[in-house]
């Protein structure tokens, strides 16, 4: 060995020696490690080297690749060595080198100080992929019809208990992409290539569509008959098989899976329309209708929240159900967000089936993006209500917001501004619990004569600071609880190490007794044997004794 | 303490893949009605013969492939598993084996060449997990370049197990006669294994001209370059 590092085992300590030797770092549990031997460890967690089993598994090997690859890294050891590297500069079966590799990496005799590998794949949202085209294994099919409601491939994040949460998709074996997205495929005329969206003729034995012109035209492969195929048409757009669920059915499925979890006979009375079958794959189908199902068979609500949003979309179509839902969304979070959303935006896009489950499959996790999106889909008059019904809530609570509140009531009488004023007026009642009444009274009444596009920026400026406070509370709420948790798991983790620490000394106790007690029994043996030897000798019968063992220890005695 | 050249007859190892997992490697290259279907993959033989049928039809759906593919898929399939299959409970080899192990494979714009040593009777070898680290190693990004190095790393090891399976048995139809010990010459390089005791008896690190012999080449093509490459191929293919 030319070169010979001095490591220091303790990554901390600082020597005041020779400046020509140069210092590497290992960790401190590795300090067992020595140029010029082969330590326990090794030989444990190598065990195929040492077991004479080939010539190519040998002690001298194992010490070479062990040698060669340490020096390799210690050659530069800011750099992060790989087993590539070293591969191809070793001799001998490249999984065994692997082997070798990744233990030297784990005790940290290698890459101790090196920078931690680059993580690819999973966590590249920040890198963007420009990819040509499909990849190669895959075919490319018509862009699915935007405005159906997706099927499957829902997050299924929801199941608590489960053992590992996937982030992605889960998809059954050899699930194919037809399977997962087949009901959004366009049937496609096995013969000419055709959408096949009036009408189609289905072949009742295989899988073979055929559209309505070939059929006519009588070219639809050999072996099949006119008679074999069964016309369908697809003029409506359901996604079921052919069954048409109305405004009124599916309100009435989604209460009724609400009120009776499980119980599919008691749904399909409800709806009276539908069978037992056809709630169930409607269910199914709704976006979130995954996760109603699951809920209930999770026993109870997941979140209430989200539950109480989610289940509140659909119905928001109909007036009269919208007062009870907004109430549900007021608990979740603060009504007048959404108003000052809907006091800004003038478009709003009609209410339609469609629409809606296409937002709400891809919601974050911010309430206040779910919100606004939710309030620009609505129409005006709903979210007014949601905001007066939000108001009330408020004003039950508290006495003040009332008296602001329905004190100003004689200046709202523009129904369009009647929105935003009263956000202002609640944002204040927000504000309120932090600054006195006057203060706030005379921002208010100052509010009142000022122009409107600033009574509007006032009030989007007051409901955002009384969500940001909110927040705030929240976040610091959370924090302390972690910290309370962390708390807790530290303690855990002593109390673990304790009784270890307090189990290795019992043990150690043991063991020192029970190698007292055979020191004992060993000089007792000694002296038994002496004896006999003392009894043999004195009975001269010393030379029928064998000579191998009692030579050395008679040859004094006699 | 025996030494090692002198290992003791070792029985001999019935026919399986020398990787962990005893799995097949299998390739199409199908031509139906002017469609073309080239496809690589490793398949499980412990699998029932219902899964190649419903696979075959999955990929014909996937693909939108001709209906006239599936009983073509299935057959060739069903032959690739055959021929493994008949080799079950053979004897393979017996004693040490290390073999090198060559990759010149392009797939889509990435090319690589690299030459290792595979023991033979690693059964905790995982060419998957070395294709992986490989990939992780040297940079590469294209998701499809694991696979099919570790395709590429199988179809060799099976290559070389069927070898020695046919050579084994040859070797004993030779000795039938013999009332000898039926010691099998462990050093005697037979296919592509290499002479052990040469390679081991000096030093384990290789001479510093070779390293690049034994390191991998990457190479990363352009768009012209590969049409151009496939244009070759179907035309020799």
């Amino acid at each position: 060995m030319e070169n010979k590092p001095r490591h220091d085992p303790n990554p901390d300590s600082t020597r005041p020696e020779e400046p020509e030797l140069d210092l590497y770092t290992i960790p401190s549990y590795s300090s067992w490690f020595a140029w010029n031997d082969i330590h326990e460890t090794e030989r444990q967690a190598l065990k195929e080297f040492f077991e004479g089993s080939s010539i190519s598994r040998t002690p001298k090997v194992y010490k070479e690749y062990r040698d060669f690859i340490i020096n390799k890294y210690r050659e530069d050891p800011s750099r992060r060595l790989t087993f590539t590297e070293v591969r191809k500069s070793l001799i001998g079966d490249v999984t065994l080198l692997h082997k070798v590799f990744r233990f030297l990496e784990t005790w940290g005799l290698i890459n101790f100080v090196a920078p931690p590998p680059p993580r690819q794949g999973s966590d590249s949202d920040d890198r963007v992929r420009v990819e040509d085209g499909a990849p190669n294994g895959v075919r490319v099919v018509a862009t699915p019809n935007s405005l159906r409601p997706l099927l499957a491939p829902v997050v299924k994040g929801k199941k608590s208990g489960d053992g590992v949460e996937e982030s992605g998709v889960q998809l059954p074996h050899l699930a194919s992409y037809s399977d997962v997205f087949g009901d959004l495929k366009r049937l496609h005329c096995a013969n000419c290539g055709d959408n096949c969206d009036s009408g189609y003729y289905e072949y009742k034995k295989v899988n073979f569509v055929v559209c309505v012109k070939c059929f006519k035209s009588g070219n639809y492969g050999e072996g099949k008959s006119m008679d074999d195929f069964e016309l369908k048409d697809c003029s409506e757009k359901s996604a079921t098989n052919g069954v048409v669920w109305t405004e009124e059915e599916t309100l009435l499925l989604l209460d009724s899976v609400m009120k009776h979890w499980d119980d599919w006979d008691l749904v399909a009375q409800n709806v009276q329309t539908k069978s037992k079958l056809d709630c169930i794959t409607k269910l199914i189908e709704l976006p979130f209708g995954e996760s109603l199902i699951d809920s209930a068979k999770g026993g109870g609500y997941s979140s209430s929240t989200s539950m109480n949003m989610i289940g509140m979309k659909p119905v928001c179509l109909t007036s009269s159900e919208h007062q009870e839902n907004i109430i549900n969304e007021d608990q979740g979070y603060d009504g007048t967000i959404e108003n000052e959303k809907n006091g800004d935006s003038e478009n709003q896009e009609p209410p339609s089936k469609k629409k809606r489950t296409a937002s709400i499959s891809d919601a974050d996790s911010s309430l206040m993006k779910q919100v606004a999106r939710i309030s620009t889909m609505v129409d005006p008059q709903i979210t007014a209500a949601a905001a007066e019904a939000a108001v009330a809530m408020l004003s039950d609570e508290m006495s003040c917001p009332r008296e602001i509140f329905y004190g100003d009531q004689i200046d709202l009488t523009n129904g369009s501004l009647s929105p935003t004023l009263r956000a202002d007026a609640i944002g204040e009642s927000e504000i309120q619990e932090r600054s006195s009444p006057s203060e706030s009274q005379e921002i208010h009444l100052k509010n009142s004569d000022v122009p409107l596009p600033l009574r509007i920026r006032a009030a989007v400026a007051t409901g955002l600071g009384a969500a940001a406070a909110r927040a705030k509370l929240l976040a610091l709420q959370e924090e302390r609880e972690i910290e309370h948790l962390v708390a807790t798991v530290i303690e855990a983790q002593l109390k673990k190490l304790q009784s270890k620490v307090k189990h290795c000394e019992d043990a150690e106790l043991l063991m020192e007794k029970e190698y007292a007690a055979i020191d004992e029994f060993k000089e007792h043996i000694l002296g038994e044997r002496i004896n006999i030897l003392r009894t043999t000798h004195n009975t001269g019968t010393a030379k029928l004794l064998e000579p191998s063992s009692v030579q050395s220890q008679t040859g004094n005695i006699s | 303490m025996k030494s090692p050249a002198s290992a003791s007859w070792k029985a001999p190892l019935k026919f399986r893949m020398p990787a962990a997992e005893n799995l097949v490697p299998i390739r199409l290259d199908i031509e139906v009605d002017g469609q073309r279907y080239k496809d690589a993959f490793t398949w499980n033989p412990y699998d029932p013969d219902s899964e190649v049928v419903m696979f075959a039809k999955r990929t014909v759906k996937d693909l939108k492939l001709a209906p006239g593919f599936l009983p073509q898929i299935v057959q060739f399939i069903q032959s690739q598993l055959a021929t493994f299959r008949s080799y079950a409970g053979q004897d393979m080899y017996v004693g040490d084996k290390i073999v090198p192990i060559k990759l010149d494979l392009r797939v889509d714009h990435t090319v690589i060449r690299d030459q290792f040593l595979w023991d033979l009777n690693n059964f905790d070898s995982d060419p998957e997990e070395f294709a992986r680290t490989l990939c992780k190693d040297v940079g590469i990004e294209d998701p499809e370049v694991g696979p099919a190095i570790a395709l590429a790393i199988r179809e060799q090891l099976y290559e070389i197990a069927i070898q020695n399976v046919t050579s084994a048995r040859e070797n004993r139809i030779n000795k039938k006669g013999r009332r000898a010990a039926e010691h099998f010459p462990i050093s005697k390089p037979s296919g592509a294994a290499l002479d052990l005791m040469k390679l081991f008896r000096s030093s384990v690190v290789r001479k510093r001209k070779e390293w690049d012999y034994y390191k991998p080449v990457l190479d990363l093509l352009s768009n012209e370059d590969v049409d151009a490459l496939e244009a070759k191929e179907e035309r020799s293919g």
